[in-house]
């Protein structure tokens, strides 16, 4: 019963991924089918015309999988072995440095944004209470 | 017939091999056991070894790519179910992403802008912290190439699932929002599972980044270049 409601539900993600591609192509919008899809997905449950347990065990099977998903596509960087070796591998670091520095700045500024903002969120509360 | 069981076989072996370093990462927990990196790396080497060709692969691996569409629009699950967390911290957020997405283009525009790199390797390296559908388009329109873009962008989503933790750890990122944010902003949507490792919210907030920055990261890239 339960595979049966996956398969369904995988069904339906597929449909809201197949509308997003179509929208994407009608509007060439400049993002690819996928996102559009999960945003029309996300604006459907926000706006309650889809329940999330309709998709709630097809999602969660998605999201579990999804390293499986990637592999193929992974294995693609074996049409590149001179990325591995010799003046590619300048490339290659540049990649991975470049990633690293992102994922620390990203990772620093909006952990910094985040400390602001709620000791900001806790001052405007103890200003609210000493005003009345 | 025997193309079909080509195929067949292509997905049950791509299958077992993943279940099987599934397993050894749960025993073994290290970043060099991730499922994707061991998985890659032992049948990149079996089809090395054998003499087939990715294009050969492909047609038992091409299955799996098809799934990727649903699984992103799979996200907006777990972003409907962490929508106030999220909306409260829309400020750190946006901070964050778009730090992140200027930060990746200096980087590589700082490493990469040398007279002994041709344009083309230049333009082909800046969307690579976008995910692939998105990162293919902009390479495109930017003048790069294409599937050289996709095997930077894989090289991009494994540094971050890989080294992420280490560099939480050294730069001390212990919120789950920056954590999320960092994963998603440099590593999209291999990044985004690895977040999922550290919780729903972490991997709500990775795929939120990751989709901010498919949206607005087109955008950057096309007008700057």
């Amino acid at each position: 019963m339960t595979l049966l409601a996956g398969i369904i539900q995988i069904g339906i993600l597929y449909i809201f991924y197949l509308a997003g591609s179509k929208l994407t192509e009608l509007l060439h919008l400049p993002i690819p089918g996928s996102i559009t899809g999960m945003l029309l997905l996300l604006t459907a449950l926000s706006l309650k015309l889809m329940k999330p347990n309709w998709i709630q065990h097809g999602a969660k099977f998605l999201n579990a999988i999804l390293p499986l998903l990637l592999v193929p596509a992974t294995i693609g960087v074996m049409n590149y072995p001179g990325l591995f070796s010799g003046k590619g591998l300048y490339i290659f670091f540049t990649v991975i440095a470049s990633t690293a520095i992102t994922i620390i700045v990203a990772g620093k500024i909006s952990q910094y944004a985040e400390k602001i903002t709620s000791k900001k969120k806790v001052e405007d509360e103890c200003m609210k209470h000493l005003s009345h | 017939m025997y193309e079909t069981l080509i195929t067949l076989i292509i997905i049950i072996s791509t299958i077992i091999v993943y279940l099987a370093m599934y397993l050894l990462y749960r025993r073994f927990p290290l970043p060099l056991f991730l499922p994707i990196l061991t998985t890659t790396v032992l049948i990149i080497a079996f089809l090395q070894f054998a003499g087939i060709a990715y294009e050969a692969y492909m047609t038992g691996g091409q299955w799996f790519n098809r799934l990727l569409g649903p699984a992103v629009v799979a996200f907006a699950y777990p972003l409907y179910q962490q929508r106030k967390v999220i909306l409260k911290n829309l400020q750190p957020i946006t901070a964050g992403v778009l730090t992140g997405l200027v930060t990746g283009i200096v980087t590589v525009l700082l490493f990469a802008k040398w007279p002994f790199v041709p344009e083309q390797m230049l333009y082909s390296l800046i969307p690579k912290s976008l995910t692939t559908p998105v990162a293919i388009e902009v390479s495109d329109a930017i003048g790069g190439s294409p599937s050289l873009t996709a095997a930077f962008v894989i090289i991009a989503g494994m540094t971050g699932a890989i080294f992420g933790p280490f560099l939480f750890k050294w730069f001390r990122i212990d919120s789950t929002l920056g954590a999320g944010i960092a994963m998603g902003s440099a590593s999209h949507a291999i990044g985004t599972s690895k977040a999922f490792e550290y919780g729903p919210l972490a991997g709500s907030l990775s795929s939120l980044s990751m989709t901010l920055s498919a949206i607005i990261g087109p955008i950057v890239c096309i007008l700057l270049f």
